[in-house]
């Protein structure tokens, strides 16, 4: 064996070495030191500390907050927490669990074989967990068992938060309700919510659920081993507090590391129950909706909506037949017909053809026009009718006659001159075929026709011609009459009339009282509205032939602005040969509108009124609309000006 | 003796670039201490699969795969043990660019698991370049250094070599793969070190580093701005540089951990709750117990005492392994050697210092300890690598 050479390294290579194996070793000496300062110098503390020492957090849930409403001078409360009570029953309590059960089965309407056989599984695995008896036992069923504690050891009631909708039915889409979270809402708020939270799903739930969340707490309690859960119960003030695992041990809170929850803030809104539920008996045994805004704020009065739905239903457990019957039910009680639902806006889409003709001078407060019952572009064509038609149209009008008497062939022609631009401009202002902005989502933005609209429509559904995408006279003569392709939303119709009493302002419809939207800058001058009150007026207040069209809403003493539409649902010939008009087919039959405004108040109303195939509005729609006022002045504002009777036939 | 010495032993005698007796000319003290420390990793990875409940369980199902692990790693050590390792480093530059091309490959499309690119997917087996850049870093670090001997002395030539280490770390930053660049770091450093580089050069990049520390720190609790062009760190990372700092900041989240562990590797005291017994990691109140954090079962167990025969075994592996390396005939063997240790030791000492609370989480394996295949081949190599530096040694008629 050849004698081993040391290979040749530059100077200093030894103490290089050195240097990192010292390095090496300094690093395991400070490992060194660590480990004996924690398992040596402080292995006591940890050993105890591991033992018997082990964390396990408890959410402690906000109470979510309440939503008021108003009933007149009162609010009132439209949503809130009630106490739901379980019965539960830790089975290794019990001095004889077949005794209890029997008992129990003896006191509330429960399964006691099914519930006997989870208690004796339980029994056998882990006899300190409990079982749920009942969830949600009634006052009566919590008062006997209480009574018969004697016989009972073992059973306790856990209280939990469950929401309460007082009114019910009423206002129940504008409410909403609540919903467990899913997994893509959870993986998106995480640091807010758990699994099998409950959060806003609609309406006034979904749309103020930051406002209305509170902010949860924690409580800290010592456990035995992971997968050894604590057993939470409940004290009667609905706070959480541990008892034992469920194997038996006690189990202590560690009291220092607690935190409180807080609860929700409350969302106040201007929605009167009383008018709400007013309105929607009004439409009983009918479709349709009712809006009453106060039309210088824009503040939801009432918005009915029917049928409707009880929130609850959604809310408590168990009651899975009754959502599927509403989701199923036709007409839908789930879609809200205030705001959701689209309409044609027929007859009262006039006032926009008025303001727009009035403010562009297209016509000036003395021209007139003749009616003759029939209108033909050119004169030539194909004719479209008057409502009069049969009775030979309404002769030579103005603008408040054509306003008051409905008249279409006044509009036809003014339509025709102001041009579908024109008119396109002045409806999007009044605030029709946009989103008015209201405060809970879900809103359709419905759709009044522009040239632009009609050829991206025709694109979309295929045409490519010309001729297939260009906009006709005929169909600026359609739109005149709220026909065609409009559709409107009863709310945006509302938000229209409000500019007519309330200086020319669009306003922006809402629920919630904090920081109300303000309205917009006034777009239409005195004298335009001065003209189209005065028509409006006449509408509602001529009694003698010609009578208005909407006479059946006057109410003596008071200035009510009105405007009757019916809107075809169909085309004519579907039901033109029907002789009678109750002999028509209820989805044949015209939708019945009808819009009013009161004026001179110290809260004016602009009211909206939709009767889905009511016939016509002047029957179906505008008697309503008096019964609204009449109930508002009388029951609801503070201080009515003029005292009004009832039911007082006019 | 002179039947002896006329017939030379089996194991003498040397054949080209390839000899299968290398395997048992190894030398004797790294195999034994390599042996014990893979049977002690069996053990108390045994430890941990055993059901300290009455479920039923597949008892110790994990330590058979891990020792299907160990003997692949072995059987793979033996192969590179017969090369000649200058043979191997004159392959380094091309081992170092396909190293690169994977990785930009996994850059584009690589397979996605935990968040982060950190694989291929080659059908039968998941590739993971990060693993395999460690070892081609270190074999390329080792083959410049030595092509360029004291030339280190002088600024382009260390600028170069950093080069070297920083094309493959920012490519594996962006997966994004914290843990495996933070390791390039101190293999470039004790490398360059070694080959002799100026003192004060070394010095003031490791006032940068801590620098660089200093910044990430002060930008995870918003004092200052972080340069735009660095890439951020995700909030994962700031949360677990955030625990470190303030454990009981939030003792439901990443605290908690941090918290289990330190309660875990305490109980175990001076001699340990004794083998199978230890409660909070049986209990799997320690996260990640079978790789990441496999120290807390051993500490649990096995106590100080435990412990301090661990980092015993790995110090005697680590001098005995700076020895061979320092023995090998040339500078880049020594290197090679040097590369190897450093990069286990840095393994060693973050693992272990992460879990007990000296370093932030990032997530490294512990070498023969953790579970897991492709970090046992990994270290293995290493081993294997460190062994071949000195089979020269003693073979007749042969220049060194």
């Amino acid at each position: 064996m050849p004698a081993q050479r040391k290979p040749v390294r530059f100077e200093g290579f030894d103490r290089r070495l050195m240097v990192l194996t010292g390095t090496i070793l300094l690093g395991f000496l400070a490992i060194a030191m660590r480990l004996w300062n924690l398992q040596v110098a402080e292995g006591e503390e940890y050993r105890r500390l591991a033992e018997d020492v082990r964390l396990t957090f408890q959410r402690v849930e906000a109470q979510r907050g309440i939503i008021y409403g108003r009933n007149g001078e009162r609010e009132v409360v439209l949503a809130d927490n009630r106490p739901a009570y379980d019965l539960i029953l830790v089975p290794a309590h019990c001095d004889d669990p077949v005794a209890v059960v029997n008992k129990l089965a003896e006191l509330v309407n429960i399964n006691g074989e099914a519930l006997l056989a989870e208690v004796e599984d339980v029994l056998r695995r882990r006899p300190f967990s409990h079982v749920t008896v009942k969830e949600d036992v009634s006052k009566n069923d919590l008062v006997r068992v209480e009574e018969h504690a004697h016989a009972l050891r073992g059973v306790f009631s856990n209280v939990r938060p469950e929401r309460r909708y007082p009114y019910g039915e009423t206002a129940g889409q504008l409410i909403g309700y609540m919903g467990e979270i899913n997994r893509d809402e959870l993986a998106r708020m995480r640091d807010r919510y758990r699994m099998g939270d409950s959060l806003g799903r609609s309406g006034l739930e979904a749309r103020y659920e930051d406002t209305l969340r509170g902010q949860d707490g924690l409580m800290t309690v010592v456990v035995y081993a992971e997968d050894q859960r604590p057993q939470t119960r409940t004290d009667a003030t609905g706070t959480p507090f541990f008892d034992h695992d469920r194997f038996g041990r006690k189990l202590e809170e560690v009291t220092a590391r607690r935190v409180s929850s807080s609860p929700g803030n409350p969302v106040h809104t201007t929605l009167d129950v009383g008018l709400q539920a007013y309105c929607e008996s009004l439409l009983e045994r009918q479709a349709g909706a009712i809006v009453v805004l106060n039309a210088d704020t824009g503040a939801v009065l009432a918005m009915a909506s029917v049928p409707s739905y009880d929130p609850s239903v959604f809310v408590t457990q168990g009651r899975n037949i009754q959502r599927a019957e509403l989701l199923n039910r036709r007409p839908s009680p789930m879609r809200n017909r205030c705001f959701q639902e689209i309409y044609p806006p027929g007859s009262v889409f006039k006032i926009v053809l008025a303001a727009a003709a009035l403010e562009t001078g297209i016509v000036g407060p003395q021209s007139t026009r003749h009616c003759p019952g029939h209108f033909r572009i050119d004169g030539s064509g194909r004719p479209w009718r008057c409502w009069t038609f049969d009775r030979g149209g309404h002769g030579r009008v103005d603008m408040v006659d054509s306003l008051a008497y409905s008249c279409d062939v006044y509009f036809y022609e003014v339509g025709l001159d102001l041009g579908v631009d024109a008119i396109h401009e002045y409806s999007t202002l009044m605030g029709l075929g946009v989103s008015t902005g209201l405060d809970i989502a879900g809103e359709v933005a419905g759709v009044i026709p522009s040239r632009e609209w009609k050829e991206a429509e025709a694109r979309a559904r295929g045409y490519t011609e010309p001729w297939e995408l260009r906009w006709y006279p005929g169909d600026t003569v359609n739109l005149s009459i709220g026909q065609g392709e409009a559709a409107v939303t009863p709310l945006q119709t509302a938000v229209m009339m409000a500019c007519v009493v309330n200086g020319g302002r669009r306003v922006i419809p809402h629920l919630g009282i904090d920081n109300p939207p303000a309205p917009s800058e006034p777009f239409l001058s005195e004298e335009t509205l001065a003209i189209i009150q005065e028509g409006l007026l006449k509408c509602v207040e001529k009694e003698t032939f010609p009578s208005g069209t909407g006479r059946r809403a006057k109410i003596e003493g008071m200035t009510v602005l009105g405007k009757t539409g019916t809107a075809q649902a169909v085309a004519r010939e579907h039901y033109a040969h029907y002789k009678n008009e109750e002999d028509i087919p209820m989805a044949f039959r015209n939708h019945a509108w009808f819009t009013a405004a009161t004026m001179g108040q110290e809260v004016n109303l602009s009211i909206a009124i939709l009767v889905e195939h009511g016939l016509a509005g002047s029957t179906a729609a505008a008697p309503l609309a008096r019964d609204v006022i009449l109930y508002y002045y009388n029951n609801v504002a503070s201080s009515a000006p003029v005292t009004l009777a009832q039911g007082e036939e006019s | 003796m002179s039947m002896l010495e006329a017939s030379p032993r089996w194991t003498e005698g040397h054949i080209g670039i390839f000899d299968w007796r290398n395997v048992f000319r190894s030398d004797r003290l790294t195999v034994v201490l390599v042996l014990v420390l893979a049977v002690v990793g069996l053990m108390n990875l045994y430890s941990t699969d055993y059901p300290l409940a009455s479920t039923a369980m597949d008892a110790g199902g994990q330590a058979r795969t891990q020792l299907r692990n160990l003997l692949f790693a072995c059987a793979v050590a033996a192969v590179i043990v017969c090369f000649d390792y200058r043979f191997l480093l004159s392959l380094a530059p091309l081992a170092y660019l396909i190293t690169i091309g994977l990785l930009i490959y996994v850059e584009v499309r690589g397979y996605v698991a935990g968040g982060s690119q950190r694989w291929i997917d080659l059908g039968f087996t998941r590739l993971q370049p990060s693993e395999i850049a460690k070892i081609s870093l270190i074999y390329m670090l080792a083959w410049y250094l030595g092509l360029i001997g004291e030339r280190i002395r002088k600024i382009p030539y260390l600028v170069l070599a950093f080069i070297i280490v920083g094309v493959p770390a920012v490519l594996i930053i962006m997966q994004p793969d914290l843990g495996t660049t933070l390791v390039l770091g101190p293999i470039a450093l004790a490398m360059v070190w070694m080959a002799g580089c100026r003192l004060w050069h070394i010095a003031s990049l490791g006032v940068l580093g801590v620098i660089a520390v200093g910044v990430i720190i002060a930008h995870v609790y918003g004092v200052v701005p972080y340069p735009e062009s660095a890439p951020d760190l995700s909030d994962y990372q700031k949360t677990r540089i955030q625990s470190f700092f303030e454990p009981d900041a939030d003792p439901t989240g990443a605290g908690w951990h941090a918290m289990q562990t330190r309660l875990a590797v305490g109980s175990g005291g001076m001699l340990g709750m004794g083998f199978r017994r230890g409660i909070q990691t049986h209990l799997k109140y320690v996260p990640e117990y079978k790789t990441d954090s496999i120290f807390v079962v051993l500490a649990e167990e096995n106590g100080f005492v435990g412990g301090m025969i661990l980092l015993g075994l790995f110090a005697a592996l680590f001098s005995r392994g700076l020895i061979l390396a320092r023995d090998c005939p040339d500078m880049a063997g020594t290197l090679l050697g040097v590369g190897c240790v450093t990069m286990l030791f840095v393994h060693v000492f973050t693992n272990i210092a992460i879990t007990i609370g000296l370093m932030p989480v990032t997530g490294l394996p512990l070498p023969f300890l953790s579970y897991g295949g492709t970090f046992y081949l990994t270290v293995m190599i290493c081993i294997a690598t460190i062994l071949s530096l000195n089979m020269r040694k003693g073979v007749p008629g042969r220049p060194v």
